[in-house]
């Protein structure tokens, strides 16, 4: 039923799977009516109504009486049934094109909203079919006087459950986007996991259900919930269609109508309700973070960019000049000294802008972060280094205070760029202070009780500066992308740090005092016994 | 077109940028000089040159704009380019504000460089000649007695002759004796001339 295929295929195609769909759920069935505990045929109605909208009526019509002929040899008497077929393809239409106008022809089970919105329609809309149904056929006299609600009962829940439990999985596997989806979601060997469990559990439950009466029922939950938190709504669907299709084949196969089955069914459809809610939710969420890492993701391309532009303009800038100069004087017969000195400084020009990409492409490797365990000590001297002649010639005294002999598990290079760019940061801080105001960066470390990673297990490292330190008001924008408060956002922000930060497992974060207070947490590397823990 | 009495000072704190463009001009024919900060610039400068500014706007210490700011406040003219390494509207914006020639994206665009610095070299020049002029007619000004002057200040407030000689309490000859002299002092021959020296110094 997707769009591609003709509907001179679609459409037949759609009437035997109706008919077969029509004929293995005719279960249990009352007074030899299509009154049953469990019919998935009007999910599939419905989801060719969602695709085809108005189309979907004759060959649903055309489906309905070749039920009644063919599996149940028209108990109505062929004038009758062409009637009731009338109003349940009336019936269901209305139902399919309220569905319809809600969700158009895009998805159904995108959001919570969406959701329930979906729960709300079809309880109502089946609600509402199933009360002019049933009184026709009592009107015909078909149903027995004073079992009218008996009927209406036993036909309301076999649609809403029928629709409620399979419709889901059915509008899945109706686009070729959807099966797409749930075969990513589910091929996987979890899958068989879950399905295994809900098997085995259904078979114990049943077991005992003739006697205990759904006791051992609330069991089932286990791997409903198993497939919504693992794979969201596309392995909830798949598991519950499982789930109600196994217990109607082993109705069918104990013959064990003397069950209450539509309590069975209640129960089923409850089952589908959590399963479907914690589902959407579990969907919802991964949507979040995903998005979240993607904008996380563009931040920090936006921060490279612009760190590459600036590194890379310099050279550019140098050897665009250098290369004007140079045609100048081959244009004027220059041959000397001159222009070859300015040909030398243009290729240590290239070198150094070769140098800044490779910098850039080393610092942005975007394989796996090679973590080892480093001494906290060296990567505090190894950055340090780099600022003396800056501290220097701004007159900034760098302390740093004696650091414990830990060693933190992290991948160096990123590491060491999380420390420049806080050193920096410090640096800017206490350029701003007025002559004379006292210049100082004071670098520390202490060992910290981490409630995620047990006791001593984190190290924590301290930037203070002497400038006039973080606001209350902006603490809370500071580590937000774009937010520089600098004239030129030089180098990488907060962003990308707090970002590396937190793909080590550890964190970034700001004091709000009188002078600046940067504090980073990282893991620290087990001792040697424990190597192996670490290794698995 | 060479400007030989005028010089383009390059200030950028990346030496190759400074070197590349002190080659650039240089064999152009330009007189340059190179500043490696603003701060460097500020401290050298001395009020008899005269040419135009080259300022990067991103340097460590003082950045261009600043620059620009503090020459203006000290009442320095020199016209100023501005070259940044990305140009954002809002930092283009305030050069121009503050009366900046042009603003460059690096990396520089030869012809446009070259176009923006003839431009604020003619007007580094517009600017001196106008200042030559005002100080020489403040030079001829300076010899006129103060009876003269007094005449002058009516003259060029459109009085009568006939106007001005009750108003300073002489004769009408008198006036016209003084309006010659004073006008063969400052070399016009007309009144409109006398009326455009008068505003120069005002």
């Amino acid at each position: 039923m997707t769009d591609s295929p003709p509907r001179y295929l679609v459409f037949p195609a759609f009437i035997a799977l109706y008919l077969l769909f029509d004929w293995a759920t005719y279960i249990d069935p009352l007074y030899g009516l299509n009154i049953t505990p469990w019919n998935p045929d009007p999910a599939l109605g419905l989801v060719f109504w969602l695709h085809y909208g108005m189309a979907a009526a004759l060959p649903w019509f055309v489906a309905l009486t070749a039920g009644e002929v063919l599996v149940r040899n028209a108990p109505a008497g062929l004038g009758l049934t062409l009637l009731l077929s009338l109003w349940l393809t009336i019936g269901y239409g209305l139902l399919g094109e309220t569905l319809r106008r809600n969700f158009g022809s895009g998805g159904v089970f995108d959001n919570r909203q969406r959701l329930f919105r979906w729960v709300a329609i079809v309880v109502a809309g089946t609600l509402c079919n199933d009360l002019v149904y049933i009184s026709l056929l009592s009107l015909a006299g078909l149903i027995p006087a004073g079992q009218w609600g008996t009927a209406v009962l036993r036909f309301g829940i076999g649609d809403m459950v029928g629709v409620v439990v399979s419709m889901p999985l059915i509008w899945m596997l109706s686009s070729g986007a959807g099966r797409q989806r749930l075969r990513d979601t589910v091929y996987k060997a979890e899958t068989l996991g879950y399905l295994g469990l809900a098997i085995c559990v259904l078979y114990l439950v049943f077991g005992t259900i003739a006697t205990s009466e759904f006791k051992h029922f609330y069991f089932l939950f286990l791997p409903v919930i198993w497939a919504a938190s693992r794979q969201g709504l596309y392995g909830t669907a798949l598991m519950v269609f499982v789930l109600q299709a196994c217990i109607g084949f082993l109705v069918k196969w104990h013959h064990a109508v003397a069950i209450e089955m539509p309590e069975l069914q209640m129960l089923d459809v409850m089952l589908a309700l959590v399963g479907f809610s914690i589902g959407i939710v579990v969907d919802e969420l991964r949507q979040v973070s995903s998005d979240l890492k993607q904008s996380l993701r563009l931040a920090a391309a936006g921060e490279m960019a612009a760190a590459l532009a600036h590194e890379l303009n310099q050279p550019l800038t140098a050897l665009s000049a250098y290369g004007k100069a140079c045609e100048f004087l081959v244009e004027r017969g220059e041959q000397g000294e001159m222009l070859k000195s300015a040909v030398q400084r243009m290729m240590a020009e290239s070198s150094r802008a070769a140098d800044v990409v490779r910098r850039l492409r080393d610092f942005f490797r975007t394989g796996a972060m090679k973590l080892e365990p480093l001494d906290a000590g060296q990567v505090v001297s190894a950055v340090s280094q780099q600022f003396f002649t800056q501290l220097r010639q701004h007159g900034v005294e760098l302390k740093v205070q004696d650091l414990p002999p830990l060693a933190m598990l992290a991948d160096r290079l990123q590491i060491e760029l999380v420390l420049r760019n806080l050193l920096a940061n410090a640096l800017d801080a206490v350029q701003e202070l007025p002559p004379g105001a006292p210049r100082s960066i004071t670098l520390s470390a202490q060992q910290l009780d981490s409630r995620r990673l047990g006791r001593g297990s984190c190290l924590q490292l301290t930037v203070e500066d002497s400038g006039k330190g973080v606001s209350e008001a902006m603490a809370a924008r500071l580590f937000e992308p774009f937010s520089s408060t600098k004239a030129s956002g030089l180098g990488l922000g907060l962003v990308l740090s707090r970002a590396i930060m937190e793909a080590h497992g550890g964190s970034l974060w700001a004091e709000v005092g009188d002078h600046g207070i940067f504090r980073m947490a990282l893991p620290l590397a087990r001792t040697e016994t424990q190597e192996n823990y670490v290794a698995a | 077109m060479l400007q030989h009495d005028l010089t383009v000072f390059i200030v950028d704190d990346d030496p190759a940028v400074r070197d590349a463009l002190g080659l650039l001009l240089g064999v152009r024919g330009y007189r340059t000089a190179v500043f490696g900060s603003a701060e460097a610039f500020l401290q050298a400068w001395q009020p008899h040159w005269r040419g135009c500014l080259l300022i990067d706007i991103r340097m460590s210490g003082m950045d261009g704009l600043s620059l620009q700011r503090e020459l203006l406040q000290r009442g320095c003219r020199i016209p100023v380019i501005i070259m940044s390494g990305h140009g954002d509207v809002g930092t283009a914006r305030t050069a121009f504000k503050a009366d900046a020639v042009d603003f460059l994206e690096k990396p520089l665009d030869d012809e446009r460089l070259i176009a923006a610095i003839d431009e604020a070299l003619l007007r580094a020049r517009a600017e001196h000649s106008e200042q030559v002029k005002r100080s020489q007619s403040a030079n001829l000004l300076s010899e006129l007695t103060p009876r003269e002057r007094e005449v002058m200040a009516l003259v060029v407030m459109g009085r009568h002759n006939r106007e001005i000689g009750p108003a300073l309490g002489i004769s009408v000859r008198t006036v016209e004796v003084h309006k010659a002299r004073l006008m063969s002092k400052l070399g016009v021959d007309n009144v409109a001339d006398l009326v455009r020296i008068s505003m120069l110094n005002k």
